[in-house]
């Protein structure tokens, strides 16, 4: 038999027969060549019980220019409403306060732990980001961050350098961000310490505006902060990595929240005033990360620890885990379960003694308290035809605040200082 | 339908070995059997009931053997339009291809041909029933596009030639992309695939060669680690006649078995569907097997 060209048949026969056996990977592979844009679309609901409420769409574009660049762009919107913790003690009488605009108050009824309820805003944060391969061993990235919310505003550069070792079987990175914040409270920027001002206390509307206006200044607030990160990823076998980064930040500006306040109380435990919180303006925080995953045959498990600590001395843990179990090549069921702990930052009092004499710092705010908080995630993901995937997230999440060892006064023995707080996460995401 | 397809598909033998477990079954008329490198036996029945389901959905589809199946209906248009699916266009797109490389010597339509060559041993058959069945062979005559599918009244097709080492492809790729850490060595009938590599600590698949001689005794022991090999040959089915022994191999060309072919051809090559028509093209080359193969820079075993 007299073949044409007989060496080609080989290569001629490879083609045809990759096009035919590997049909769904083909297509798949020769779409993604095609077309380098890959899509992610979520939108995710977080629901604190009785608190804030929150809905947020996410959009990630990726755009791959030949294999060398890849261009990231992420737009983020949420809108928060809802109700939360002011700072106040619980009281056994009905407590009023101002609201932060001075236009108004609100109320809070015997032991109920006070919240302020007019929290509501739509953020928007959006990113670009730019990764370049240079040369086999280095590659490097750069990108732009900014968000924006009613009282709130950020603008961020950061930029990354990586260097592989070892036959790509060992990455350092060094990486580093600055970002400027500007902060314009809603009714001003309160004076640190100041009492708040409430409407019954004065006769007239005018007295009490005075009041009120002595407790504010006028402009805005900035906030400075710059981050640096040395990470390094080392693979240990043909299943599992291992990786270990250290962080460092230093933040300066103003870091108070203007809408947090201290209730001062007398030895009975009994609100005598309302004082807005003070911290100091600036932190440096060190943080500790170790993770190692692997990948199992027919799954992939990772654990992670983080120790951060600052000289805030607010220091805390964390214990994570993912497990990911494909239940078949197209359909995965993920476990997440995260412990967190932390000890309070120095100044953190759950309230202030009227009698005593006022600290350089305070705030009541239960996140810079003693707490541990934990979550439990599941998630479902689906790779549907054509390259695109689904996935759907629930996760339980708990805040447990905890005293830091103040002594309780009066009827504050007979209030829950220190509720838990008690959250749901859903989220659904679509790739394409 | 259904009912085969769930008989077939539980209808396996697992057993456990050293280095993992043996899974084995029929279907397509062979022996089918997965070597499997895990010792897990959910994981590796769950990888048994993938390999039976999809042996016995290709079966099931591409049979000419099965009434009513895709195919059948095909082969019984009479003369009019079929729908088809894009498997079944890719597999007739496949065939179109290797019947243009081959100049029109392996043609899925050649079943009138084999139908008259009953590899029994015993019957020769006529010349008239020969050339009567030649007027009905010919693959330029079957058009096709993604959708549907058409060729005169008389014609049939046959995936026989393809269709085995098509289902040890798709086994292998399923098994890949949902175990891509567990090597697997797929061997229906002598047409093999191993899609995962072994680990390199670990020593390599070991395939013994039928000797044509001497049947179920291996000959040659070949070492895989990764892809796949293919024989073709007439080593069980051949009738002799006047001391000529003609194989199962067709030529649709004169409408009768090539001669001097090689009693049987092994390749090895990325892919099953790849390593079987090499294998296929190399017998139909007669004398020049060997010759043919060497130019085509692929590992082989020719047995004479």
């Amino acid at each position: 038999m007299q073949l044409k060209n007989p060496s080609n048949i080989a290569k001629a026969l490879a083609l045809a027969s990759c096009a035919l056996v590997g049909q769904s990977a083909q297509v798949q592979a020769s779409e993604e060549k095609l077309d380098d844009w890959k899509v992610d679309a979520a939108i995710m609901y977080y629901g604190e019980e009785d608190r804030v409420q929150a809905v947020e769409a996410i959009g990630n574009v990726q755009k791959a220019f030949g294999d060398e660049s890849l261009l990231d762009m992420k737009l983020v919107v949420d809108s928060l409403t809802g109700a939360s913790a002011s700072g106040a003690v619980a009281q056994a009488e009905t407590q009023t306060f101002t609201r932060p605009s001075g236009d108004g108050q609100y109320q809070t009824a015997p032991g109920e732990t006070p919240l302020d309820d007019t929290f509501h805003d739509t953020r928007v944060q959006a990113s670009a980001n730019w990764a370049e391969t240079l040369s086999p061993v280095w590659k490097t990235n750069v990108g732009v961050n900014g968000s924006k919310e009613f009282d709130y505003f950020s603008m961020g550069l950061n930029a990354g350098i990586e260097r592989s070792f070892n036959k790509d079987n060992t990455t350092l990175v060094l990486s580093g961000a600055y970002t400027f914040d500007t902060i314009d409270p809603v009714g001003g920027k309160p004076v640190a310490f100041s009492a708040m001002a409430v409407r019954g206390d004065y006769n007239t509307e005018e007295e009490y505006r005075t009041a009120f206006d002595l407790t504010r200044v006028e402009g805005t607030e900035d906030k400075k902060t710059m981050d640096m990160m040395l990470s390094i990823t080392q693979v240990l076998s043909r299943r599992w990595v291992f990786q270990a980064n250290y962080g460092l930040s230093s933040i300066s500006g103003y870091m108070t929240d203007p809408y947090k306040i201290l209730s001062q109380v007398d030895d009975t435990g009994t609100s005598q005033g309302y004082l807005y919180e003070n911290r100091p303006d600036s932190r440096l925080k060190h943080s500790f990360y170790m993770m190692t995953k692997g990948a199992l045959d027919a799954g992939v498990v990772d654990f992670s620890y983080r120790y951060s600590t600052d000289d805030w001395d607010l220091n805390s843990h964390t214990l994570e885990t993912h497990y990911r179990y494909y239940f078949s090549g197209r359909f995965y069921g993920q476990v997440h379960l995260r412990y967190y702990q932390q000890q309070a930052a120095n100044f953190y009092r759950p309230f202030l003694m009227a009698d005593e004499p006022l600290p350089e710092y305070a705030s009541a705010d239960y996140r810079i308290g003693d707490m541990s908080s934990y979550t439990l995630g599941l998630k479902f993901g689906q790779r549907l035809s054509g390259g695109h995937e689904m996935s759907y997230r629930l996760e339980y999440y708990q805040q447990n605040p905890e005293n830091n060892g103040t002594e309780l006064v009066g009827q504050l023995q007979d209030q829950d200082l220190f509720p838990a707080v008690k959250a749901i996460m859903a989220q659904v995401s679509y790739s394409f | 339908m259904s009912i085969q397809h769930q008989r077939a598909s539980s209808n396996f033998q697992l057993s456990r070995r050293s280095w993992g477990h043996v899974g084995s079954f029929r279907a397509m008329a062979s022996p089918c059997e997965l070597l499997i490198a895990n010792e897990d036996e959910n994981i590796t029945r769950a990888m048994m009931e993938l390999a039976t389901c999809e042996a016995a959905r290709i079966e099931q589809k591409f049979s000419r053997f099965i009434k009513d199946n895709p195919l059948w209906k095909i082969n019984h248009a009479a003369g009019k339009a079929s729908p088809i699916d894009a498997e079944t266009a890719s597999l007739l797109q496949f065939a179109r291809q290797c019947y243009q490389l081959s100049e029109g010597r392996f043609d899925i339509s050649a079943g009138p041909l084999m139908a008259l060559w009953r590899f029994d041993g015993s019957q020769f058959p006529k010349a008239s029933d020969i050339e009567r069945a030649r007027a009905l062979v010919d693959f330029s005559k079957v058009s096709f596009n993604e959708h549907q599918l058409q060729f005169p009244a008389g014609m049939s097709l046959d995936f026989g030639g393809i269709a085995k080492e098509y289902a040890v492809d798709r086994v292998a790729y399923l098994l890949a992309e949902q175990w891509p850490a567990i090597s697997v060595l797929v061997n229906f009938g002598g047409d093999i695939a191993c899609p995962v590599s072994k680990a390199a600590d670990a020593p390599p698949w070991q395939v013994g060669i039928e000797n044509p001689q001497r049947l179920d005794s291996a000959a040659a022991l070949l070492e895989i680690r990764q892809g796949a090999l293919a024989t073709s040959g007439d080593t069980r089915r051949f009738i002799e006649k006047n001391g000529q022994r003609f194989g199962h191999i067709i030529d649709p060309r004169t409408g009768y078995p090539i001669v001097k072919a090689p009693r049987s051809v092994t390749v090895l090559a990325p892919n099953c569907v790849m390593a079987g028509m090499l294998a296929t093209m190399a017998m139909l080359e007669g004398a020049q097997a060997e010759a043919f193969l060497s130019e085509q820079e692929v590992e082989f075993k020719c047995f004479r």
